[in-house]
C-alpha cells in the first residue's frame, strides 16, 4: 500500500540529505586540508575578492584575515533556502504522480524549507534529520480533530448518519461496513435506503442488510430521498434503535439539482453526523469532491478501496482541504474490512524507507 | 486555492497563444506549464514526459510547415500528439460480443444500460449479467433492461451464465456482458475474467474508467489488456470536474482508443468521443473552437445584414439571446471560452433573466415588438401584468435592448463574433466578466 507515494517521499528525502553530505564533505575538506581548500576557494572566488585584494595586497596580516574571514564562511556553511530550492523544485511536480494535489505539495515544501534552513547537521543524521522534517509536515497535514463515534452515539437516540459522495464511491457497501462495526459493539442500528434513483440500489442495500442481519426502511424508486431517511428515524425513535445509517444516491457534485436534494435531506432530518464517502483511487479532483460536498457540511470522512490503491495521496488532498475526521478507511470486499485510521501507522508506513 | 491554482495556468498559456510569435524561450515555459497541467489531470507522469518530449522535438526541430505560425503550429502538434493517443475520431462498436471491464464502481453496469440503448437504434440488442459478487448487480441490470425494453439474461453462476447466452442470443446483433467490478490484481478475479474472456471470446472487450482515476489508472489498464485484451476506452462521469487525463494511460498501455463517453447518470446521457471537446477539456482550454462553429451557424446571414443597416428590433433582440441559449445552458457556452469562468449563481441569474425575457416579449404587440420606442409607463405596466413579471423588470428589458441596439450599430453587426466581441455581447446581457 502507497509504494509509490513512499518511493517519491524517499527519493525526496535522499536528494536533501545528499546535499547535506556534500556540505559535510566540503567541512571535512577543510579541516584535514585546510591550505589547499582555502587556496581553491580563494580562486574560486578570485573575481569576488580581487578588489578587496588590491587594497589589501601588500599588506599580510589584512590578507589573512580576509583568509580566516573565507575560511570561517565555508565552515560555517549550513543548508540555506538556496540550497533547498533547486532540491524541492520538482517536488511539487513529483508528488503529483502520487495523486497529492498541487497545492498540498507546495505546502510540504515549503514546510521542508522551513524546517531545514539555517539547521547544521551531524554527520550521519542527515536522512533521520530530513525523513523526521517530512514526518512532521505530513503529521501536520494529518493532524485532524478526533470523532469518539461510541461515546456519541451513546448521547443521542436516534444517532443519525448520512453517508453522501460521487458515483461509485463505495457508499453502499461502507454503509453496510458500518453498521456492521457497530452492531457488533452491541448498538442496534437500522439502514435507510435513500438512493432511490439507480437500479437495483434498494436491492443492493436489502441485500447487504440480509448478511448483517439488520433491518432497512425503504420506499419505492423515485420516492423523496429525504422522505425515507425520516422514516428510518421515526421508525429508530419508535423502537428505542441506537443508530439510523443513511443511504443517499451517488451524485456528480457539479450537478447543482442532485446537490439541492441532499441539502434538503439534511433540512429536512437534520443528521447527527454527515460522512463524506471517498474513492482513495480517486486522481486529483479529490481536492475538487471534498470542496464541493463540502458546501453540504461534511462532519467525517470515510475512504474506500485501500486495498487498491498504491498511492495515498487522495487521503493527504482531502485531509489537508477539510481538515475533518476520518471516521473509517475500507481496505477490502469483506464487511470485516474497515478500520480506524491509524495516521501513526500511515506515516510508518510511508516513511519507512 | 485549487482554482487561483489552474487560473494561474490557464493564463500562463493564454500569454503563449496570444503572442504574435513564439520563440524558443516561451515554447519551454510553455512545456513547463503542460506538464503540470498532464499531471493535474492524471495523466502518468512517464507518458507526461514522454509526450513533452515528442511535442519538444517536433516544434523545435523540424520545421514549421508553410503559412502556419510557431503559436499556431504548437498547438497544433499538442492537440494532433494528444489525439493520436486518445483517438482521432469515434471508432465505432466492432462485432457482436461486447464485454465491459474496470475497477469496482467505476460505473460498468449503469454504462452497460447505456450502451445496449445506444446500440438499440441499430439492431437486436441483449444484456448478460456476469456479476455475482455485488449484491443485487443481477437485479440493477436486470432493471435498466426492463426499463429500455431489451433482453437480458441473468442467473446464478457466471461461468453457466456465459456459456447459455451464446446459445440463447445467436441470431441477436448485439450481446453486452457486465462483469464484476475488480481489482485487476487480484489473482482469484483475474482468473476468473480470464476464463470469461476465453468462454465468450468477445469480439470488444472495453475499459470502463471513472473520469477522476488517479494514476492507478495505468497499471489497472495494463492488468486488464494482459488479461483478456482491451479494444476500447469507455470514460464514465465526465460530468464532474474530473478531467479524465487517466484516458492518455489507459490508451497508451493498451493501444486501444476511446470510445464513449458518459456525461450523466441518465440512460441517454452517453456520447460518442469526440476528440476536439475531449482534449480542450482535459487541457483546460475551453473550446472556443466548437463556441465559434456554433456562433457562426446560429447567427443567420440575413438577420447580419439588417442590423449592418441599424435595423435592430426587441425580436432580433430576443432572437440573438435565444440563438445563444441554444448553444446550451449559459455555464456550458462559458466554460468554452478559455479563461473564462463566472460564479454559478450569476449564470443561473442571468438565464432566469433571459426566460422572463421571453414572457415579456410574448406579451407585447406585434407594433411594440417592432417599435419597442413606443413602449411607455402605461405599456409597461400591461406587459408585466400579461407576463407575470415586475415593471422594473420590463424597464430593464428595454434598457438592455437599446444598449445592446447602440452597441450593434458600433460593432457594425455581428458577422465574424470575434473573443473580444463576444465578451462585450454577453456583458450586454448582464454578464460581467
Amino acid at each position: 500500500m502507497f509504494d509509490f507515494l513512499k518511493k517519491k517521499l524517499k527519493e525526496v528525502a535522499e536528494k536533501i540529505s545528499g546535499k547535506q553530505k556534500e556540505i559535510e564533505e566540503e567541512k571535512e575538506k577543510i579541516v584535514k586540508e585546510p591550505e589547499i581548500v582555502v587556496k581553491e576557494k580563494i580562486e574560486e572566488k578570485i573575481p569576488e575578492i580581487k578588489e578587496e585584494v588590491k587594497e589589501v595586497r601588500k599588506d599580510k596580516s589584512l590578507f589573512f584575515k580576509l583568509k580566516e574571514k573565507i575560511v570561517k564562511k565555508v565552515l560555517e556553511k549550513k543548508l540555506t533556502r538556496e540550497d533547498l530550492e533547486p532540491l524541492l523544485e520538482n517536488f511539487g511536480v513529483e508528488l503529483l504522480e502520487a495523486d497529492v494535489a498541487f497545492e498540498v505539495s507546495e505546502k510540504i515544501k515549503n514546510d521542508l524549507i522551513k524546517e531545514l534552513e539555517g539547521r547544521e547537521i551531524k554527520k550521519g543524521s542527515e536522512k533521520e534529520v530530513v525523513v523526521e522534517a517530512i514526518r512532521k509536515s505530513l503529521s501536520g497535514i494529518l493532524d485532524l480533530p478526533k470523532i469518539d463515534l461510541e461515546k456519541e452515539i451513546k448521547n443521542k437516540k436516534p444517532y443519525l448518519i448520512v453517508f453522501f459522495g460521487f458515483n461509485g464511491s463505495g457508499k453502499t457497501t461502507t454503509i453496510a461496513k458500518v453498521a456492521n462495526f457497530l452492531a457488533k459493539k452491541g448498538f442496534s442500528c437500522v439502514l435507510a435506503a435513500g438512493d432511490t434513483f439507480r437500479a437495483a440500489s434498494i436491492e443492493q442495500i436489502e441485500e447487504h442488510a440480509k448478511k448483517v442481519s439488520l433491518p432497512v426502511i425503504k420506499q419505492k424508486y423515485g420516492a423523496d430521498p429525504a422522505a425515507v431517511i425520516f422514516d428510518a428515524k421515526k421508525y429508530a425513535e419508535a423502537k428505542k434503535i441506537d443508530v439510523v445509517l443513511a443511504d443517499t444516491a451517488g451524485r456528480s457534485y457539479t450537478n447543482e439539482n442532485l446537490m439541492e436534494e441532499l441539502k434538503k435531506i439534511v433540512r429536512v432530518n437534520k443528521p447527527d453526523l454527515k460522512v463524506l464517502v471517498i474513492d482513495s483511487l480517486t486522481g486529483n479532483d479529490a481536492i475538487n469532491q471534498a470542496k464541493f460536498f463540502n458546501e453540504i457540511g461534511v462532519d467525517a470522512v470515510i475512504f474506500t478501496k485501500l486495498d487498491v490503491n498504491e498511492k495515498g495521496g487522495a487521503i493527504l488532498s482531502v485531509s489537508y482541504l477539510l481538515k475533518k475526521p476520518i471516521l473509517f478507511v475500507c481496505d477490502g470486499q469483506r464487511y470485516e474490512d474497515i478500520k480506524f485510521f491509524d495516521k501513526e501507522e500511515f506515516l510508518n508506513n510511508l516513511l519507512s524507507f | 486555492m485549487l482554482e487561483s491554482f489552474s487560473e494561474g495556468l490557464k493564463n500562463a498559456i493564454r500569454k503563449i497563444i496570444g503572442k504574435s510569435s513564439v520563440d524558443e524561450k516561451a515554447v519551454e515555459e510553455f512545456l513547463k506549464e503542460l506538464k503540470v497541467i498532464f499531471l493535474q489531470s492524471d495523466v502518468d507522469v512517464e507518458l507526461t514526459n514522454k509526450f513533452i518530449e515528442t511535442v519538444r522535438k517536433k516544434v523545435l526541430k523540424e520545421k514549421i510547415p508553410e503559412g502556419l505560425t510557431l503559436k499556431e503550429y504548437l498547438i497544433k502538434v499538442v492537440y494532433d500528439e494528444l489525439v493520436s493517443i486518445l483517438g482521432k475520431e469515434a471508432t465505432d462498436i466492432k462485432g457482436k460480443k461486447i464485454m465491459l471491464v474496470g475497477l469496482f464502481g467505476s460505473g460498468k453496469t449503469t454504462t452497460a444500460g447505456k450502451l445496449a440503448y445506444y446500440l438499440k437504434r441499430r439492431g437486436k440488442v441483449a444484456l448478460v449479467g456476469l456479476d455475482y459478487h455485488r449484491p443485487a448487480a443481477p437485479e440493477q441490470l436486470k432493471q435498466i433492461a426492463e426499463k429500455i425494453n431489451v433482453k437480458f439474461l441473468i442467473g446464478k453462476d457466471t461461468f453457466e451464465v456465459a456459456k447459455e447466452s451464446l446459445e440463447k442470443f445467436k441470431d441477436y446483433d448485439y450481446i453486452i456482458y457486465d462483469t464484476a467490478g475488480r481489482d485487476a490484481l487480484d489473482e482469484e478475479l483475474a482468473n476468473e475474467l480470464k476464463k470469461l474472456g476465453e468462454i465468450i471470446k468477445p469480439d470488444e472487450v472495453l475499459l470502463v474508467l471513472p473520469a477522476d482515476i488517479g494514476k492507478i489508472a495505468r497499471k489497472q489498464a495494463e492488468e486488464f489488456n494482459k488479461l483478456v485484451g482491451i479494444t476500447g476506452i469507455i470514460i464514465t462521469k465526465m460530468d464532474s470536474s474530473a478531467k479524465g487525463g487517466a484516458a492518455i494511460a489507459a490508451c497508451s498501455v493498451t493501444g486501444a482508443k476511446v470510445k464513449f463517453i458518459g456525461v450523466g447518470e441518465k440512460i441517454d446521457a452517453f456520447e460518442k468521443y469526440d476528440p476536439k471537446r475531449f482534449v480542450s477539456r482535459m487541457l483546460g482550454l475551453g473550446d472556443l473552437e466548437t463556441l465559434l462553429e456554433k456562433a457562426r451557424e446560429v447567427v443567420k446571414p440575413e438577420k447580419v445584414e439588417k442590423i449592418v443597416e441599424g435595423e435592430f428590433t426587441l425580436e432580433d433582440f430576443i432572437e440573438q439571446i435565444e440563438s445563444i441559449r441554444n448553444m446550451g445552458p449559459l455555464s456550458n457556452i462559458i466554460s468554452m471560452i478559455p479563461g473564462l469562468s463566472l460564479p454559478k449563481d450569476l449564470l443561473k441569474q442571468q438565464e432566469e433573466k433571459m426566460k422572463k425575457w421571453k414572457y415579456m416579449m410574448q406579451s407585447m404587440t406585434p407594433e411594440e415588438r417592432k417599435n419597442p420606442e413606443i413602449i411607455n409607463e402605461s405599456r409597461i405596466r400591461r406587459i408585466a401584468k400579461g407576463s407575470g413579471t415586475r415593471e422594473e423588470e420590463v424597464r430593464e428589458l428595454l434598457d438592455q435592448y437599446f444598449k445592446m441596439k447602440k452597441l450593434m450599430k458600433s460593432m457594425g453587426g455581428i458577422k465574424g463574433l470575434k473573443r473580444g466581441q463576444l465578451e462585450q455581447l454577453m456583458r450586454q446581457f448582464g454578464l460581467r466578466l
